[in-house]
């Protein structure tokens, strides 16, 4: 995994590439170029070894939403070229155009998205933020929430089997585990409070707010691509702005 | 000798309590000892060690009198932060003991020393040597959040020493741990009093305690009964009052000068009974 030249990348360079595509999906006209970037992510994502995983996350997060707002749009937009009615449902070129539009722009850029959270470690992205000035108390919100979540739901679990124990009914009819819900989710959540209190003693105990600069055993380095990459966006991004509004 | 902790009539009420947790407590630590703190359940232990950890009355709010003194300077006049240099706090819960932001041992140990700002070169360095001190070296890879009680004890543990404290406040370091394992805790402890370190400890492996403590300070109900060497209070016929448990030895000798066998002093490790018992010289296999 480290001999990959696209995830040896410093974070930043991901995300501004990522925000390079956002804006050039925005600034260009029209749905074909926006279509025509997602195999370029795909590429990309086979390129760094995570094809699948991003396939599948855009499958399930993206296409419903995206079948979606093509229909509405293709049947709702205000227009009149009519192609095909049916009842009250008609379907008109300008939905047709506003929904490729649309959709392809929230392909491009949700795509855009979850490839970077695919290519880019979380915590490395935090460090970057914090190299960047983020102050270590935000970073540690960010990262501590990643690893509770998963602490969270084996607690949910635990909990859970000692409320079968004291005979809460867990398992049935939809009606039943809803009912189940309230003395699990009660008692996770008033300990998920309680626990915060030992957490801020635990971080202080390991000299949290010492008044000093803290240190990193995680280090990011750039190499000149990080350095060069950034300005090559943004020039381009540049010339594209000046060609859409004054030519 | 100076006095490293310092408590002149102390007192304290947690804050929507009736009642003082701790009562009018004075006692003064010297530099380099080790002292353990017995008492039963809720006598007030913990509160103790926040207190000297300056938790109370940084963290906890409430009703604190008397005076804290941590090195020649008084609590409140320390910031929170700046006591986590000087004061190294191992609390009872090893669950919750886990920055929740490492994802392997190595760098959860590490932790402490990053806030301190101390190098990274230099932070690799001490990691390595503390892993090894508490013999968690195999666990460096694994994540905290998946370790067993034990294990976590000693993570625990191994992250506060890592950040080389002149003072440690331990609170029950080894209620998850095996016998051996319990051992390699005190052994570890004793090293630090090698070094100098001024040990706190909250414990009731009675056993241990007579064994490796230097002092004892008795709380029961909220009060500071007994204090002095260790020897001294076991000694006292006093100590029996407050239901604390005896180290075995002791118990043992007690019920023999209880049917009449008289010992030449009271022992309170194992390898002094026979000592106790043959105070006229005779050796036992002759």
């Amino acid at each position: 995994m480290k001999q990959n030249i696209l995830l040896q990348l410093h974070p930043m360079t991901k995300f501004y590439f990522t925000l390079f595509l956002f804006a050039i999906v925005l600034i260009l006209p029209g749905y074909l170029f926006s279509f025509a970037l997602f195999p370029v992510l795909l590429l990309i994502a086979l390129f760094a070894g995570v094809l699948k995983e991003f396939l599948n996350i855009v499958l399930k997060a993206l296409l419903s939403v995206l079948v979606i707002i093509f229909i509405m749009q293709m049947l709702f937009y205000p227009g009149e070229n009519v192609l095909w009615g049916w009842g009250i449902f008609e379907i008109k070129q300008e939905g047709l155009l506003y929904g490729l539009l649309l959709t392809s722009r929230i392909l491009a850029i949700g795509s855009a998205f979850i490839l970077f959270f695919r290519i880019t470690e979380v915590r490395d992205f935090v460090k970057s933020l914090e190299d960047i000035g983020l102050p270590p108390m935000g970073a540690y919100v960010v990262l501590s929430t990643l690893q509770i979540i998963p602490e969270m739901r084996r607690q949910a679990n635990t909990i859970m089997e000692a409320q079968k124990t004291r005979g809460v009914e867990t398992e049935g009819s939809v009606l039943v585990r809803a009912k189940a819900f309230i003395p699990t989710l009660t008692p996770l959540i008033l300990s998920s409070i309680a626990g915060t209190e030992e957490r801020a003693i635990t971080l202080e105990s390991r000299a949290f707010s010492a008044p000093v600069k803290k240190t990193s055993l995680h280090q990011l380095t750039k190499s000149n691509i990080d350095r060069a990459l950034p300005i090559i966006f943004a020039l381009i991004v540049i010339g594209l702005l000046v060609w859409r509004f004054f030519f | 000798m100076t006095a490293m902790i310092d408590l002149k009539n102390v007192s304290y009420r947690y804050p929507v309590s009736d009642d003082s947790v701790l009562k009018n407590i004075s006692f003064s630590i010297e530099k380099g000892k080790f002292t353990a703190i017995i008492g039963n359940n809720g006598s007030g232990k913990t509160t103790l060690c926040n207190t000297i950890r300056g938790f109370v009355p940084h963290f906890y709010k409430g009703d604190l009198d008397g005076e804290v003194i941590i090195d020649n300077t008084k609590i409140t006049d320390y910031q929170l932060g700046q006591l986590g240099e000087k004061v190294g706090y191992v609390f009872q819960n090893p669950f919750i003991q886990v920055s929740g932001v490492k994802d392997n041992v190595f760098e959860e140990v590490a932790y402490g020393l990053e806030n301190l700002g101390v190098p990274v070169e230099e932070i690799k360095v001490r990691v390595e040597e503390v892993l090894k001190l508490v013999k968690i070296e195999y666990l460096r890879d694994k994540n905290p959040f998946e370790l067993s009680g034990g294990q976590r004890q000693r993570v625990a543990l191994a992250s506060i020493i890592v950040m080389d404290p002149e003072i440690l406040v331990i609170d029950e370091p080894t209620s998850q741990l095996d016998p051996i394992g319990t051992q390699q805790i005190f052994e570890i402890i004793r090293l630090m009093k090698e070094r100098g370190k001024t040990i706190v400890l909250v414990e009731h492996k009675m056993d241990l305690i007579a064994e490796y403590a230097d002092d004892l300070l008795v709380m029961h109900k909220g009060e500071l009964v007994m204090q002095g060497p260790v020897r001294d209070v076991l000694a006292d016929p006093a100590f029996e009052k407050y239901q604390i448990q005896y180290p075995h030895v002791t118990e043992i000798a007690l019920q023999l000068q209880k049917s009449g066998i008289p010992l030449s002093f009271l022992p309170i490790r194992d390898e002094e009974l026979a000592e106790a018992l043959n105070r006229t010289g005779v050796a036992v296999h002759d």
